[in-house]
């Protein structure tokens, strides 16, 4: 057969499986030792486990489950509520304060806890309830934590950039680092939305008292004493150390990205026992409980994803469809325009780390002829990627909301995220535009790359 | 489906139909809970480990030769051997999208044919890790590192955690046969 069609046969075969509704891990694998078995020499079935072994056991991919620890021990615990507390403090004077408070906690607890569901959960939970009292409409408040949640896998430490640093063989630091501008960016374009909307809401309801008499929550306005103010902050302090303690010992060149994930998991634990006192076994058992099934669930994953890519470029699969893609000599932008609407497409069925394995050996050759930089590519690669998390037909955050604030109608919910969606590929486009906005802070800190 | 899908509350929800199965399902449950809370302080343990391989280079400025793969095999083992503990409540996402449309009765047939399907790859996976571990075990490989620990270690949680793994899918097999039976 030639390579175009077990290239096809190995495209229809994974589709089958995965709409199979087998765990896709498994339907990986199969799908990978079945093609093996067919095409590859016989001696390559003996060394199946080895290569999936060898793949996994770098200690970059293996600090994901510390990062996921992290992040579970941040989230369960009360830090997410104490952190939106202290922000509503301190921005409530501005109109649409609520709204940027959230924007703003999600950011920052995205940051510490990496995960895009656990931020929405952690921060919606207090933050959801808050702005709907304060009157704001229900698809806005599920809108702004939805989208806040997402800045999670753009901001360090992310685990879709740890393994897209893996796939593209780039610097981890500098993948890190070079989301950080375009996090600021989002952060951003949400909070000016947050303002906009919430003048509109008010403007609403002010109408409606005038003409009506009817008052509206969103026409209260709330005070706190200085003496409030700084009272909430001893609790916050604590994390936003962690924070920037981690990012310090990453930059500082004191640890590896993969010490960091060891050194923020271990402060974090220390961190909920010395405030929140979370040291029982009792308590501490749901924190790692969870910890263990996602990061098992997510880690076969990355293995069997690896296994699949293994065989896929053995096969020359993925050169030839690289070179087939160089071939058609696309414009620049074009290249690009058709390679993130694949991502969208795939993002509607397939966790971003699958995505980013399976689709890295053929899209990064193409990219690099057409003279992108690949660490700039990997940002605006994940921003697509976090909008599949809060539009429809997945859109985990989505779910996650729905959780939180059951009352708020599915529908509202998705058209309360709808801008955010757009807004995030406004950022998209300003990327491509100013690239700089990624790359300038790497540049800065680790030195012109080598490109 | 993206990410994680927490708390779904999945876990053994049929009443086993015979006694053997019903055995083995709650030492099966027995042992996953002793290896979820044994790997749970292997990941504790590899986050010190990578803290004590900063502090020392930081701090007493000593090379660091075994720490990022003590962290390795910690990890590592931590994944393998909890792979059966987390398929138990079906922890191991798949794409459901289409599922809805098929009727409750295809539905359970399609679930029953996905799990043989996983049991298949699991099986053959577990038996070339074994034949990996062994070989590791009798020709004494050791990691291509400075400090170069046997590899038989992980190989060994490898093939015994699939191994596990594969049990725990024939259990659920034998649960749906069992309920589909009465």
């Amino acid at each position: 057969m030639t390579v175009l069609g077990i290239g096809i046969s190995y495209g229809v075969a994974t589709l089958v499986a995965m709409f199979s509704g087998m765990p896709i891990a498994f339907a990986l694998g199969a799908v990978a030792v079945i093609f093996m078995a067919i095409y590859m020499p016989s001696a390559s079935l003996d060394t199946v486990t080895q290569n999936v072994y060898e793949e996994m056991a770098s200690i970059t991919l293996l600090s994901i489950p510390l990062f996921i620890l992290k992040g579970a021990a941040i989230g369960k615990s009360k830090a997410g509520q104490d952190l939106y507390t202290a922000l509503h403090a301190w921005l409530h004077k501005i109109p649409g304060g609520l709204g940027i408070a959230n924007v703003f906690a999600c950011a920052l607890f995205a940051a510490m806890a990496g995960s895009s569901p656990a931020t929405c959960s952690a921060i919606g939970s207090a933050g959801i309830p808050e702005m709907r009292k304060r009157g704001y409409s229900g698809g806005f408040a599920a809108g702004i934590i939805a989208a806040g949640g997402t800045l999670g896998i753009l901001l360090p430490p992310s685990i879709t950039m740890i393994l897209f640093a893996v796939a593209a063989e780039q610097s981890l630091g500098r993948l890190f680092l070079a989301g950080i501008g375009p996090g600021f960016l989002l952060v951003a374009l949400f909070a000016i939305y947050a303002v906009i909307r919430y003048r509109q809401e008010y403007a609403r309801a002010k109408i409606a008292y005038e003409s009506s008499g009817e008052a509206h929550a969103i026409l209260t306005q709330d005070e706190y004493t200085m003496s409030e103010r700084f009272s909430v902050l001893p609790r916050v302090l604590p994390f936003v150390i962690l924070l920037t303690g981690v990012m310090v010992a990453l930059y500082g060149g004191y640890a590896t990205p993969s010490e960091t994930a060891g050194l923020g998991g271990l402060l974090a634990l220390v961190l909920i026992a010395v405030i929140y006192s979370v040291w029982k076994p009792s308590d501490l058992a749901p924190i790692l409980t969870s910890t263990i099934r996602e990061s098992t669930m997510l880690m076969l994953i990355i293995g069997m994803s690896l296994l699949y890519s293994y065989v896929m470029s053995y096969l020359t699969i993925s050169q030839s469809a690289a070179n087939a893609i160089v071939a058609m000599q696309l414009p620049r932008w074009e290249l690009l325009a058709a390679i993130l609407g694949m991502t969208v497409v795939l993002g509607f069925f397939l966790p971003p780390v699958s995505i980013i394995l399976m689709t890295a050996p053929i899209i990064l050759p193409p990219l690099r002829a057409a003279g992108f930089d690949i660490i700039w590519f990997g940002v605006v690669m994940t921003i697509v990627m976090e909008m599949g998390l809060i539009h429809p037909p997945v859109g985990l955050n989505i779910f996650v909301i729905r959780n939180v604030a059951p009352d708020i109608p599915l529908s509202e919910v998705i058209w309360g995220t709808l801008p955010f969606v757009l807004l995030m590929m406004v950022a998209v486009l300003l990327l491509c535009f100013f690239p700089g906005i990624s790359t300038y802070l790497p540049d800065l800190v680790m030195g012109p790359a080598s490109r | 489906m993206h990410g994680s899908v927490d708390d779904r509350p999945h876990s053994f929800d049929a009443a086993p139909s015979n006694s053997l199965v019903a055995a083995v399902a709650r030492a099966l449950s027995a042992l996953n809970r002793i290896i979820v809370i044994v790997s749970a302080i292997a990941l504790i343990l590899a986050c010190a480990v990578l803290t004590y391989s900063v502090m020392t280079r930081s701090i007493f400025h000593s090379a660091t030769y075994w720490q990022d793969e003590a962290a390795v095999y910690l990890i590592v083992g931590a994944t393998f051997m909890t792979a059966a503990a987390v398929q138990s409540t079906r922890g191991h996402i798949g794409i459901e999208a289409f599922v809805g449309i098929l009727s409750p009765l295809a539905n359970k047939i399609r679930l029953i044919l996905v799990d043989v399907a996983s049991l298949i790859f699991c099986t053959f996976f577990s038996w070339k890790s074994w034949t990996l571990a062994h070989e590791a075990w009798v020709d004494g490989t050791v990691s291509n590192s400075t400090w170069g620990p046997p590899l038989s270690i992980p190989y060994i949680m490898m093939a015994s955690g699939m191994t596990l793994l594969c049990v725990q899918i024939l259990l659920q097999i034998a649960m749906s046969l069992g309920k589909a039976r009465s």
